[in-house]
């Protein structure tokens, strides 16, 4: 997936600004930055969720503004902050809708197989026939992640997956993430908050600052001492910890 | 997929069925002389058009409230918010000032509904088409402009009836007031061809409500198009209740009870069996009150003043058991 000359305003105010990078298969990749640099944003386009002004974004050869939204929602899957469902929604039904791009409302047995496997995969088999609104936020984000497997994407794309998420539950999830790309293969994207977080379970890292791209790189070339106070304007101290550069801020 | 709780509502559903048949045959056969076979027939004759009346309203309010509250993705909406019935309100009352109450599109009901059918279909298509993308599809949006529509139709209608011949607004009052006990049965055909219309060219968008709550984020991630299929259900709902406010009279309240009453019945996101329901129920509540009052109340109360008093409570429930508001 390649990223080009990416643009995007709003009311006048540039917050996505000549954005270029290519996306590296089978990895994970994090965007970061200070708020408001602009890195949901070009999650967002990237996602086709946003409208973009200018730029390209072309997903296996062509640019996703030509893919069937359908086809394209069959190896690419987004999952964003704002989930509330005020249906009375199972998690199996939940995880049930990522099979919808395959096979819309009649499912097949091998969907009803790989739904299983998505359910026992995030350890939901206990909690399957609960309804979505009576979960705690750990399991929400559980359910909603393993509807994503069910859709078999080879791209996932997750917006501030931590967010709202305890200690133990973001740390989680990030494991998670390192599985969906170890053990599936899948490329992930994520915008994170948290360098650490980054640093740790990540293989690549893109920081953003004001729209722009201020660093693209492997985790040991971003987290920096340099580059660090450069993009979030604070002191930084780099510790090298079971061989991965992990960061202060003070 | 849950099989025993599809089941289950499936079960539910028949069973409403059945109470709805049974209310039809009664409200059909109450008191009737069977033996007088001339009093027979003229009984039926008045009866028929009816009940095929209350059963189309009962499905045009009940499947446009279940459609309307998933778009809104809130449970205590209905699609008066929508500011329709205040248009046809103006739309009656304009017609009827400027054109009189003798006037073919006053008098002609198939023609004053094809006035209405127009003109709320105009109205909604300029709303949802050119207004929606200008707000960047925003639902909320949709809804402040149906509130400040609202007043702004029933401020021109009620001017225009301060300045009216008295004669004529007690003629235009009639077709105002929602009331079993005088609907409009000239336009069954019309009607149901509207239904039958809308609900063939918005098939696939109906399939696809199921997705469509689970937010735009996520309907676009599944690959459908939220937007387009968004704008065509509330045109839908629009025509819907124009079918229904044209027949009976503005009553949408009744839609917000029988939506609910079928969620919380059911218990399920599958749109097809929650409107089923909210049919039902509505079929039910409409017959099932008309038989009460023309065979306990003899016409002394009409059974708007019952679903506004039943509704009211009902409504206060939902607000203070907070079932998923």
């Amino acid at each position: 997936m390649r990223i080009k000359e990416l643009t995007k305003k709003y009311d006048g105010k540039t917050v996505v600004d000549g954005v270029t990078f290519e996306i590296p298969k089978g990895k994970v990749l994090s965007l970061i930055g200070p708020n408001g640099a602009g890195k949901s944003t070009v999650m967002g386009i990237i996602s086709r969720l946003i409208a973009r002004d200018s730029g390209q974004v072309s997903f296996a050869g062509t640019d996703i503004k030509k893919w069937k939204s359908r086809d394209l929602s069959r190896r690419l899957a987004i999952l964003t902050q704002s989930n509330h469902v005020q249906m009375k929604l199972t998690v199996r039904e939940l995880v049930s809708f990522g099979r919808f791009p395959y096979s819309g409302s009649r499912r097949t047995k091998e969907d009803e197989e790989i739904i299983d496997k998505a359910v026992a995969y995030m350890e939901l088999q206990d909690i399957q026939d609960q309804f979505i609104d009576e979960l705690s936020g750990g399991q929400r984000q559980r359910a909603y992640i393993a509807m994503v497997i069910a859709q078999d994407t080879e791209y996932i794309l997750l917006d501030e997956p931590t967010n709202n998420l305890d200690i133990y539950h973001a740390t989680n999830m990030m494991k998670i993430v390192r599985r969906l790309c170890d053990e599936l293969g899948k490329t992930v994207i994520l915008v994170l908050h948290e360098i650490n977080y980054a640093a740790f379970y990540s293989d690549y890292i893109c920081a953003f600052v004001d729209g722009k791209i201020a660093k693209f790189g492997t985790v040991k070339e971003v987290m920096t001492k340099e580059t660090l106070s450069a993009i979030y304007k604070v002191d930084f101290e780099i510790l090298e910890i079971s061989g991965k550069p992990l960061s202060i801020y003070y | 997929m849950n099989v025993k709780a599809y089941q289950a509502n499936i079960r539910k559903l028949g069973i409403m069925l059945i109470l709805v048949l049974l209310a039809a045959a009664a409200y059909m056969f109450a008191e009737v002389d069977f033996g007088n076979e001339k009093l027979f027939r003229y009984a039926m004759k008045i009866r028929t058009p009816k009940l095929i009346v209350m059963l189309i309203t009962a499905f045009a309010i009940g499947g446009a409230s279940i459609v309307f509250q998933s778009v809104i993705n809130n449970r205590i909406v209905t699609p008066c918010l929508l500011g329709m019935n205040s248009l046809y309100t103006l739309i009656h009352t304009a017609v009827v000032f400027f054109l009189g109450a003798g006037s073919m599109a006053a008098s002609n009901a198939n023609l004053s509904f094809a006035i209405d059918l127009v003109l709320m279909g105009a109205a909604a298509t300029v709303i949802y088409s050119y207004l929606f993308r200008k707000t960047n599809h925003s639902v909320l949006y949709v809804l402040l402009v149906g509130t400040v529509l609202t007043s702004f139709f029933s401020s021109i209608q009620t001017t225009l009836t301060r300045v009216m011949d008295p004669n004529e607004y007690d003629s235009l009052l009639n077709s105002l007031v929602a009331s079993f006990s005088n609907i409009n049965t000239e336009i069954i055909v019309l009607s149901l061809a509207v239904l039958a219309a809308v609900i063939f060219i918005l098939r696939k968008d109906l399939a696809l409500l199921d997705v469509l709550t689970l937010g735009k984020d996520q309907a676009t991630n599944l690959g459908v198009d939220y937007d387009r299929s968004i704008r065509r259900l509330l045109l839908g709902v629009t025509l819907c209740i124009a079918v229904a406010t044209a027949m009976v009279g503005p009553i949408s309240f009744l839609g917000l009870i029988i939506a609910n009453l079928s969620r919380q019945l059911l218990k399920t996101y599958r749109h097809h069996l929650l409107i089923l329901g909210s049919a039902f129920f509505g079929m039910i509540v409409l017959v099932g009150g008309q038989l009460i009052v023309e065979h306990v109340f003899v016409y002394a109360v009409p059974v708007s003043v019952f679903i506004t008093v039943g509704g009211g409570i009902y409504f206060l429930y939902l607000l203070l058991s907070n079932k998923g508001i």
